[in-house]
C-alpha cells in the first residue's frame, strides 16, 4: 500500500436477500476485522448470526488464529501472521459464511445462567453514596440514595415496572471485553429494552458482582471497579481470580458469548450467603442450562403484532419520560 | 531473592509476548512495553528473551540482592549505580548478596530500563504469563507495582555464570533512542472513505504528535486531531460524536483508538473493546518504540506499513534478539 491509498476492505461477500453484506477490514498487524454491513445498527440478529459462525470458525481449528473477539457486529480475528496469511484466513470465514447461506438456518448453542438478585442493596448503595460524597454532589440521577427510581423516570415507567422488565427477559450476552471477566448482556424481549444515560463524570468504585445498566446494556461488575452504569442491585458472583470454586476451575470466568442470564429477585441475605458460599466455602451450585436460540422463531416472535405492539408502547412511555428526566 | 529499598516511580515485573488469547474475556496482553530491551537483558543473562524481568518506569527503583548471579541493564541510557558504582548497561554482570542496585531519573532519551536476573523472576505465571496488568490488579507480584519493603524470588541461573558474564550487546545492534518516534503502523478498520477524510488520513500519517502526559500503561495519549478529520457527522447508534460506532474489539496491542478528538494509542494494559474508532495498528515489531517515548517530551509519527512487511519485521526482529547479537 502507498501512502495516499487508505482503502482498507480487503474483500467482501455480497449482501443477499437473507445476509447483509460481510466485510474484511484490515485492522492491524495480526488483526482481521469481519463486519456486517457497512450501517451502524443495533440488531440481536446480526449477533446471533456472528457468534454462529464464529463457532464454525473455531470447529476449523486454524492453525495461527490465536483467537476471536465478536462484538455486536463485528468480530476481529487475532492471528499469528507467521504461521496464517490473511488471504487464507479470510478464504475459511468465507466458508463457513457459506455454510450458513440464511439466517433462517442459524441455531445457536446458548446456555441459560440463572441469577438471583437483589435489588437496592445496602453494598451497592455504598457506592452511590460514595459518588453522590466524592465526584458528584447533587447528582441527578441519585433519588434517595439509588439509581432505580432514575432509571424508571428516563423509560417513563414505575419503579416495580422497571423491576419487571429487568425479572421478565432473559439478557444475551453478545460478547465478553473491556474488563476482565465481563459481559455486554441485552434483552432478548424488546418490551423490556430499558434505556439510560451514562454516569458524568464515571464512578470511581462500585462492588463486585452490583448489577448495571449503560445505554441498552446490563453489565454484570465482576471485580471491584470504577464504572459509569446506573445501579440498581448486586448478584452473585461472576468472576473469580482465584478459581477456588469449582465452576471457576477451567479459568476466572463464568460467562461465554451467547450466554443468556436470567435474574430471580431473592434478598440481600440471600446474596450476601451465597457469596460466602462461592468465595470462602465454594461449594454454592450454580444453575445453568445448556439451550438453543432458532432464528427463524425469535424472528416470527419478534415481529409477531403483540411484541410489535409492546415496543411501540414502550417508545411511547420512553419519548415521555425523556423529557422529563434531568439530562447528566 | 531481591529486596525492594525502594519501588520508584513504576517498576513492574513483566515478560513477553505477555497475556494472549484473551481479548474476549477483557484482559489486555500487558506485557513488557519494550520487547526489545527485555529481549537483550534477558540474552546476556543467558534466559530466553521473553523471560519475566523488572520494568523499570521512570525510575528511583532501588534494591539489594540477596544471592550470587548474574544482571544486566538495557534501556533508557542513564547507568544505574551497583554499590555507589555506575555500572555499564547492555552488559551482564556478576552481583553478590548485599549488593544494592539503584536507579536515579531517566536518561536524555527513552523513559524505561529493564533489569533481567539469571533464571528469571519467580511469580507464579498467572493465564499463562508472569506480566502485571496494574490497570486490573493482576499478575506479576501480586498484581501491582513494587513497593518499599517487598521481597522478590529469584529462580536459579539455568547456565554457569561464568559462561554468561562480561557478554556485551554488540555495538551497532544497540536501538537508537531518538525524541521523534517512526512507528510502521497498518491502515484500518476505519479510514476514509468511510469514517475519516482523505485529508485527515495525510494529516495522520504526516503530522508529529507530541505525547500527552496523561499517557500511561493501558494508553498512550497523543495531541487532539482537527474536526475535519472526520468524514461523518456524527456516530449515528453509536453515538453523538463522530469518533463513536457500536462496539467493537480492538486490536490491542497496537490499535490507535480516535476518542472522540483525541488519538489514543492502545498498548499492554489498554481496553480491549469499545465504543470508538480505530484508524491505524502499530505493526508488532514497533510496538518497544511506544515503550521508550517519553510523555510530554517525545513525538510519534506514523508511517505506512503493509501485512508483509509486518511480518518480515517480525522475522528480523526473531534473528535480532538471538545470541548470535552478543559478544
Amino acid at each position: 500500500m502507498t501512502q495516499g491509498n487508505f482503502n482498507v476492505i480487503l474483500d467482501s461477500m455480497p449482501a443477499t436477500e437473507t445476509r447483509l453484506e460481510v466485510l474484511f477490514r484490515q485492522a492491524g498487524d495480526g488483526f482481521l476485522q469481519m463486519e456486517y454491513g457497512r450501517a451502524q445498527r443495533a440488531a440481536l440478529q446480526d449477533s446471533f448470526r456472528m457468534l454462529a459462525v464464529n463457532d464454525i470458525i473455531h470447529a476449523k481449528k486454524i492453525k495461527g488464529l490465536i483467537e476471536t473477539v465478536p462484538g455486536l457486529r463485528t468480530n476481529l480475528f487475532h492471528f499469528d501472521p507467521e504461521a496464517l496469511d490473511v488471504a487464507s484466513l479470510i478464504a475459511k470465514i468465507k466458508e463457513a459464511e457459506d455454510s450458513m447461506p440464511t439466517i433462517d438456518d442459524v441455531v445457536l448453542e446458548s446456555r441459560i445462567i440463572h441469577l438471583p438478585i437483589a435489588f437496592e442493596d445496602s453494598e451497592t448503595r455504598k457506592a452511590v453514596e460514595k459518588y453522590l460524597k466524592e465526584v458528584r454532589p447533587g447528582a441527578p440521577n441519585i433519588i434517595d440514595g439509588y439509581n432505580l427510581q432514575y432509571m424508571a423516570l428516563c423509560n417513563g415507567v414505575s419503579v416495580q415496572e422497571a423491576k419487571n422488565m429487568i425479572l421478565g427477559t432473559e439478557w444475551f450476552n453478545s460478547g465478553g471485553g473491556f474488563w476482565p471477566g465481563g459481559a455486554f448482556l441485552w434483552p432478548t424481549d424488546p418490551r423490556c429494552a430499558l434505556v439510560v444515560p451514562k454516569y458524568n463524570p464515571p464512578r470511581t468504585w462500585t462492588p463486585e458482582a452490583a448489577v448495571g445498566i449503560g445505554g441498552p446494556c446490563v453489565f454484570t461488575y465482576t471485580t471491584p471497579t470504577g464504572g459509569g452504569y446506573q445501579l440498581f442491585g448486586r448478584t452473585i458472583p461472576v468472576f473469580q481470580f482465584s478459581q477456588k470454586h469449582p465452576m471457576f476451575k477451567d479459568g476466572p470466568f463464568l460467562y461465554r458469548p451467547a450466554d443468556r442470564v436470567r435474574f430471580h429477585e431473592t434478598t440481600e441475605a440471600d446474596i450476601l450467603r451465597i457469596h460466602e458460599h462461592v468465595h470462602d466455602k465454594t461449594d454454592y451450585t450454580y444453575r445453568t442450562e445448556s439451550g438453543k436460540i432458532v432464528v427463524k422463531d425469535y424472528l416470527a416472535w419478534y415481529h409477531s403484532a403483540e411484541v410489535q405492539n409492546g415496543i411501540n408502547e414502550l417508545k411511547a412511555k420512553q419519548a415521555e419520560g425523556v423529557k422529563k428526566a434531568p439530562r447528566l | 531473592m531481591l529486596k525492594v529499598i525502594n519501588g520508584g516511580i513504576e517498576t513492574l515485573v513483566e515478560d513477553w509476548p505477555g497475556r494472549l488469547g484473551f481479548l474476549g474475556k477483557g484482559m489486555a496482553p500487558s506485557g513488557a512495553f519494550d520487547n526489545v530491551a527485555l529481549g537483550f537483558a534477558n540474552l546476556l543473562v543467558g534466559n530466553p528473551p521473553g523471560e519475566a524481568a523488572f520494568e523499570v518506569t521512570g525510575g528511583f527503583f532501588e534494591a539489594e540482592f540477596g544471592l550470587n548471579t548474574a544482571i544486566a541493564v538495557t534501556g533508557t541510557p542513564k547507568a544505574p549505580l551497583l554499590n555507589g558504582k555506575e555500572i555499564p548497561m547492555w552488559e551482564s554482570l556478576e552481583v553478590k548478596p548485599g549488593d544494592v542496585i539503584k536507579f536515579s531519573h531517566i536518561g536524555q532519551f527513552g523513559f524505561r530500563w529493564y533489569l533481567a536476573v539469571a533464571g528469571g523472576v519467580d511469580v507464579t505465571p498467572y493465564l499463562g504469563s508472569k506480566s502485571t496488568c496494574i490497570f486490573g490488579s493482576y499478575g506479576g507480584y501480586e498484581g501491582r507495582k513494587l513497593a518499599d519493603g517487598d521481597v522478590v524470588r529469584l529462580l536459579k541461573p539455568s547456565r554457569s555464570l561464568r559462561e554468561v558474564i562480561g557478554r556485551r550487546v554488540r555495538k551497532e545492534l544497540i536501538p537508537p533512542y531518538p525524541r521523534e518516534w517512526t512507528l510502521r503502523a497498518i491502515p484500518g478498520p476505519n479510514t476514509s472513505p468511510d469514517y475519516v477524510t482523505a485529508a485527515g488520513m495525510d494529516y495522520l500519517f504526516s503530522h508529529s504528535f507530541k505525547i500527552q502526559h496523561t499517557s500511561n500503561r493501558s494508553a498512550y495519549r497523543l495531541e487532539a486531531l482537527p474536526d475535519s478529520f472526520f468524514a461523518r457527522p456524527d456516530g449515528g447508534v453509536g453515538g453523538s460524536h463522530p469518533s463513536n460506532i457500536i462496539d467493537h474489539a480492538y486490536a490491542m496491542r497496537g490499535a490507535l483508538n480516535i476518542c472522540g478528538n483525541t488519538p489514543v494509542l492502545l498498548i499492554a494494559d489498554g481496553p480491549t473493546l469499545g465504543g470508538y474508532m480505530c484508524a491505524l495498528s502499530v505493526i508488532n515489531a514497533d510496538l518497544w518504540k511506544v515503550g521508550q517515548g517519553t510523555p510530554n517530551r517525545d513525538f510519534i509519527k506514523f508511517q505506512v506499513a503493509t501485512q508483509a512487511e509486518a511480518t518480515r519485521a517480525r522475522v528480523d526482529q526473531k534473528k535480532l534478539l538471538t545470541e548470535n547479537s552478543l559478544t
